[in-house]
């Protein structure tokens, strides 16, 4: 059924098809963390605004994908931008609500020694608030990644799609090497992004690693 | 000691006719202060003291501008704090809070820093200074300067708290409930330690506590507050215990204002009984003959630096050869010249022993302080006036 000199064959092709995997989640993710962070902050700055944000990217969640893709290649067409923002919208909800949990779980009275000693607001952010909420950040960060590899699938559809372009080109040629490689190949990319996630994480914050 | 420029060590601490109202609430207004003035002179610990709800945090927080105050100024060496800019005014104020407040992402050495680091100390200076802390808290530098935070227990964790509000060597501390977090017999340790640092740091603190004998050990002053936010009381603790200026104090003191005193008056007030010695390596025959001419049949062992060891009993001497130091038998409490009579008395209690060890700084043997002697003082009248020269000597020097 599976046929290795299929393979063999066509690692170029394979081999570009995980690298188009790649970039397209990594880009999603890093645009979706970009925009999760402001998000946070104003937020965090104007309180108002965390009902009306919080519904927005909750409502993009619930869109699914493939109506979401359909709805926007009228307006973008058949491109990077496309699954770009579909993608990225995806992530929007898990990041944001992850950042404002990982920020409103930091100790009323760090702040208050962190303010009472002198730190200035941006200070206190970037030195205090930033890193402890880290370990919260980060979870959120691989469920957004491990989701995304998997969306980035559905970006076939409109042309784009990674190894999911493999697997969709297998299915019309009934051809089933190509669905089991492309098959195979997320599950390793998703793996292996949560795995180096998790490094860097224990990089960031190796306080909570030496606790307890 | 860390200070060196004198002028830097204290300054004074004014407030005047401070008040802050908070929007009224069903429960009312808790942390509410009332036209509260009063001076701490530099160098002196004021403890705020009253129930909670009293106002007593919210007037420590004025003082560093986490809270601002409705009317009234605070002024610090006669500067207006409201005037100057609020990173500045608190970079140059110390800061303890009683859970410390020690970020767990930075490691002891770092939290130490943080005031230097932010004053844009070069590496090489707040490297130093944090040792220097460090071993002036007694935790070995080389042992805890990179442990995190988590990883020291709650009184280490509070003695940090303590050496990072000292870092950049501010003339003004803030303590909120420092010690409250620990069980009471480190809490003990820590405020006679913290006692022992301020001789030599000379600090002006304000302390905010609810124990009235944590207030009373550890201030030169106390301000008893109560609920709505008004000074009930400012004074010696002396003053306090001695006559009490409402009926709302006497019952905050409480009905054992003659035990407290007892905590007013030290053990190197007291006079001390010569402690019969000997070391292991005497002849056993030269320290009965010493014994002979004491009241008490106990002989104390002490080692080469007279450093207690232990006591032996005359009967269990042995009839002739040398004294040995694993012939002494448990020892008493040990007492310092600083150490109150209120500790003293619980310590002897504890310990149900008639008789403490006076020993100095370097834990050599300076003589006997009895159960008898310090009870003696308890019902003595002179105790009152004592305690209260002490607590004058210590505010107008």
């Amino acid at each position: 059924m599976i046929k290795p000199g299929w393979i063999a064959d066509n690692l170029g092709v394979i081999a570009g098809a995980l690298v188009d995997h790649l970039v397209l989640t990594v880009l999603a993710v890093w645009c979706g963390l970009a925009i999760s962070l402001t998000a946070a902050l104003l937020i965090r700055r104007l309180g108002f605004l965390r009902g009306p944000l919080t519904a927005t990217f909750g409502i993009l969640y619930t869109i699914p994908s493939l109506a979401l893709f359909a709805f926007l290649v009228p307006f973008t067409g058949l491109t990077l931008v496309t699954a770009e923002i579909g993608l990225i919208g995806y992530t929007l909800l898990i990041l944001t609500r992850n950042i404002l949990a990982g920020l409103d779980g930091i100790p009323a009275e760090i702040r208050e020694s962190a303010d009472g000693m002198g730190y200035s607001g941006r200070q206190r952010f970037l030195r205090v608030d930033l890193p402890l909420a880290l370990p919260v950040i980060f979870t959120g960060l691989r469920i957004a990644t491990v989701t995304t590899v998997g969306l980035v699938m559905v970006t076939a559809v409109i042309g784009e799609g990674g190894l999911g372009q493999l697997m969709l080109r297998g299915f019309n040629r009934q051809f089933p090497t190509m669905i089991y490689v492309g098959f195979v190949l997320i599950i390793v990319v998703a793996l292996v992004l949560d795995v180096l996630l998790q490094l860097v994480q224990r990089l960031l914050t190796p306080w909570a690693r030496e606790a307890r | 000691m860390p200070s060196t420029d004198a002028s830097r060590q204290a300054a004074t601490v004014e407030l005047e006719h401070v008040t802050k109202v908070y929007p009224r609430t069903e429960t009312g207004t808790p942390g509410a202060v009332n036209d509260l003035s009063l001076i701490v002179p530099a160098g002196r610990i004021c403890v705020l003291v009253g129930p909670s709800g009293c106002g007593k945090t919210t007037s420590l927080k004025m003082v560093n501008r986490l809270i601002e105050p409705t009317s009234g100024r605070i002024l610090i060496d006669g500067v207006d704090a409201a005037t100057r800019e609020v990173t500045e005014l608190r970079r140059g104020i110390g800061y303890v809070i009683q859970s410390t407040g020690l970020f767990p992402h930075q490691t002891i050495g770092e939290n130490v820093a943080v005031v230097p680091r932010l004053l844009g100390w070069d590496a090489t200076r707040q490297r130093e200074r944090t040792d220097e802390l460090l071993q002036l808290i007694g935790l070995d530098p080389t042992r805890y300067r990179d442990r995190y935070p988590s990883q020291l227990s709650g009184g280490e964790r509070q003695r940090v708290g303590v050496a990072r509000a000292l870092a950049a060597d501010p003339p003004v501390m803030l303590m909120d409930e420092p010690f409250g977090a620990v069980d009471p017999i480190v809490r003990d340790r820590l405020q006679n330690e913290f006692l022992r640092l301020q001789e030599g740091l000379a600090k002006t603190i304000l302390f905010v506590t609810h124990d009235i004998d944590e207030a009373i050990k550890m201030g030169d002053l106390v301000a008893v507050m109560q609920t709505g936010g008004k000074l009930a009381q400012f004074g010696p603790p002396a003053d306090i215990l001695a006559d009490p200026a409402s009926d709302f104090v006497a019952r905050f003191v409480g009905a054992d204002r003659g035990l407290k005193r007892l905590s007013l008056v030290r053990v190197g007030d007291l006079p001390a009984n010569p402690a019969v010695t000997a070391r292991p390596g005497d002849d056993v025959a030269d320290a009965r003959r010493r014994l002979t001419g004491s009241p008490s049949p106990y002989l104390l062992i002490v080692d080469e630096n007279d450093r207690p060891l232990g006591w032996i009993a005359e009967d269990h001497l042995p009839a002739t050869g040398s004294l040995q130091g694993d012939m002494a038998s448990p020892m008493s409490p040990l007492l310092e010249p600083r150490t109150t009579l209120k500790d003293a008395l619980s310590m002897l209690l504890d310990a149900g022993v008639q008789e403490g060890i006076l020993v100095d700084g370097d834990g050599r043997v300076s003589g006997l302080i009895g159960l008898d002697a310090i009870l003696a003082e308890l019902s003595s009248p002179a105790t009152a006036d004592r305690a209260r020269g002490s607590a004058d000597r210590g505010v107008s020097s």
